[in-house]
């Protein structure tokens, strides 16, 4: 009671507990949102316009129209057909189809953003709702889920943490660091090795910290990065900008000779000259470059290829199996094909600007012997925009449609009653043609696989300022750029007055 | 002396009130995790037994363990690796140890606790390697 107490002196103003209509017997999410909403009467509106509600957006930078509802990536592909499964991660109930309603304010998941218990779990397969009754999960395991306390979990909201965040952002991509590299469960419990901000025993920043969030309005979205430098973002200022990039708290020039005194200066040079030099790094090197130089540096492995066109392999019985590797990790799935999963990844390096073309359904995408890059990030060496940003590239085999020359979205379901989903069917034609229907494509009916690579920005994970890249990772001896990690980068010149000399 | 009288009877009340607030104490399973991960799995990574996660075992299975308070097949206590004597031995190498030096034995205890049944195989969040 005591520590009630003083949890929700410093979390806050308001101790939910309290309050007479969070004393409900509530038997669905909705019935909670209802509750919410009594008091907080604008924030499902706000909700609304965010893309965590709408999963589309438009870029203003690019005119392009982004976000999950319709793009496609070489990891689940797309949502088309596999809504109940996908939108365990919307922050909403009940999308389990494209007739979806984006009005109804009682669809507005409030908890799974909210939910400090810990308790509040949205399966895949359940279109966004919670368990509310004790059931079987997934449908024939065996295994039984018990029903979420609302009661509980609706009397005990709170700020967001990294466990709400991370429920889905740390899970994407079919499993924990699967998609993105940078972000996974390592960071519920960081310690500076993993990440200096959310070091639990250091700064112990929350996703929030740099995520600046205004009208539920969530700034720092990978759809609309920001890679120019602004410089520090100040209290006061209006947040008509990106206040999420490193520089926003440290600056356009962080590194002076307080920062670089424990570091081995090159012959020649003193902590001043040093500082000056890296900080002349930063016109053509994203902080990140340097800061961060590995991914799934947490015990986490994440997924680096994905082969669709190996499913539908049974075993010896005629059944659906699963391999895996010594660490646990999925090598083959009937329902899903072959995997690779890589720790302590080394990111590769392009030129980027800011500016990403996705990929839509419907796009024309030439087949080619090599990987085709979907979803490009656009830079070059000459634009006098671009930095250099360390990457995960993700190498995938998809399904395509060699007579439209487009990427296709399969039914992927998970749902043991749909009989057009592949993991119960195990034929690609009828899977496409469901998934296609749904999403409003065009599909010939022929299936073939497309090589496809894809970018994704690395940006978390900064290491500890021990732990950043040295300069002889990029440099060797005679000042040349071409046998370290920047020997795929482009543009680079021979710089000798630079040159690495220990 | 009236002064005195008051403050024995506030005394008294305070001690009465006390185990009272302790019952109340669920568990921070928050900090539990950082104290799991950190010091739990720090060492036991190291051992022969390995990391132990905690959907390893069913909530049942879990409270019982920590009702038993038996570590390494009763070679040892659970409660001894809470402990703050343990916590300031490891401190100058365990950071979480030297954080949370000053919580209280029967707090931290409940932390572990709480997080080790949500993590459980059948908890609210089963949770693999921490």
């Amino acid at each position: 009671m005591v520590l009630d107490m003083a949890h929700a002196i410093a979390g806050g103003t308001a101790d939910h507990k309290k309050f007479e209509v969070l004393k409900q017997d509530f038997k669905s999410g909705p019935e909670v949102t209802r509750a919410c909403l009594s008091c907080h009467t604008e924030a499902a509106r706000q909700v609304m316009k965010t893309q965590h509600w709408t999963l589309e957006s438009l870029n203003p930078n690019t005119g392009q129209t982004v976000g999950k509802k319709t793009l496609i990536n070489n990891f689940c592909i797309g949502i088309a057909g596999n809504q109940a499964d996908c939108t365990s991660c919307h922050v909403g109930y009940g999308f389990k189809d494209r007739n979806f309603d984006f009005t109804a304010e009682e669809n507005v998941d409030c908890l799974a953003c909210h939910d400090t218990t810990g308790a509040y779990r949205k399966p895949a397969g359940l279109a966004g709702h919670a368990v509310y009754e004790e059931m079987e999960f997934p449908p024939g395991s065996g295994k039984i889920v018990r029903a979420v306390d609302l009661n509980k979990v609706a009397q005990n909201v709170g700020k967001t943490s990294r466990y709400t965040c991370g429920a889905c952002h740390f899970y994407g991509g079919h499993g924990n660091a699967s998609k993105h590299g940078d972000l996974d469960s390592s960071l519920e419990v960081a310690d500076s090795s993993i990440d200096v901000h959310m070091d639990v025993l250091g700064l112990d920043f929350t996703c929030s910290t740099c995520h600046l969030t205004a009208g539920h309005k969530v700034h720092g979205s990978r759809y609309q990065m920001t890679v120019e430098r602004q410089g520090p973002f100040l209290r006061g200022m209006p947040l008509d900008r990106n206040p999420v990039s490193c520089e926003s708290c440290h600056g356009n020039s962080p590194h002076s000779a307080q920062t670089m005194k424990n570091i081995e200066p090159l012959k020649g040079f003193t902590a001043v000259s040093m500082a000056a030099i890296v900080n002349r790094h930063n016109e053509k090197l994203a902080c990140q470059t340097c800061h961060i130089p590995a991914m799934a540096r947490g015990g986490n492995a994440t997924k680096t290829l994905w082969d669709w066109s190996t499913a539908g392999r049974m075993d010896a019985d005629g059944k659906p199996y699963v391999e895996k590797d010594d660490k646990g990790h999925s090598t083959y799935e009937s329902k899903k094909g072959s995997f690779i999963h890589e720790e302590n990844v080394i990111p590769e390096y392009v030129w980027f600007n800011g500016k990403v073309e996705y990929t839509h359904l419907g796009d024309i995408v030439e087949k080619d012997d090599d990987y085709v890059p979907i979803n490009r990030f656009i830079g070059s060496p000459d634009d006098g925009k671009s930095r250099i940003w360390p990457v995960k590239v993700m190498r995938g085999v998809q399904p395509y449609d060699p007579v439209n020359k487009t990427l296709v979205i399969p039914n992927t379901s998970n749902d043991p009653g749909d009989k057009d989903s592949f993991s119960n069917n195990f034929n690609w034609e009828k899977a496409i043609a469901s998934g296609m229907a749904d999403a409003g494509a065009d599909f010939s009916g022929k299936v073939d696989f497309i090589k496809t690579r894809m970018i994704w920005p690395i940006t978390h994970m900064v290491a500890a300022r021990e732990d950043t890249l040295a300069c002889k990772e990029c440099h060797s001896s005679n000042g040349d750029l071409s046998a370290g990690r920047m020997k795929s980068v482009t543009g680079l010149k021979k710089r000798l007055r630079f040159k690495y000399q220990p | 002396m009236k002064i005195y009288k008051t403050m024995l009877i506030n005394l008294v009340s305070l001690l009465i009130l006390i185990p009272g607030m302790a019952g109340a104490y669920d568990g921070n399973w928050k900090r539990g995790d950082v104290y799991y991960r950190m010091v739990c799995t720090d060492c036991h990574k190291n051992q022969p037994v390995g990391k132990v996660p905690p959907d390893s075992r069913t909530q049942a299975e879990w409270a019982a363990y920590l009702e038993a308070d038996q570590h390494a097949n009763g070679q040892d206590t659970v409660s001894k690796y809470v402990s703050k004597s343990f916590r300031a031995s490891i401190a100058d190498e365990n950071k979480a140890a030297a954080k949370f030096a000053n919580v209280p034995e029967e707090e931290l205890f409940a932390d572990i606790k709480a997080i080790l049944l949500r993590g459980a195989s059948d908890g609210d969040a089963p949770a693999g390697c921490r």
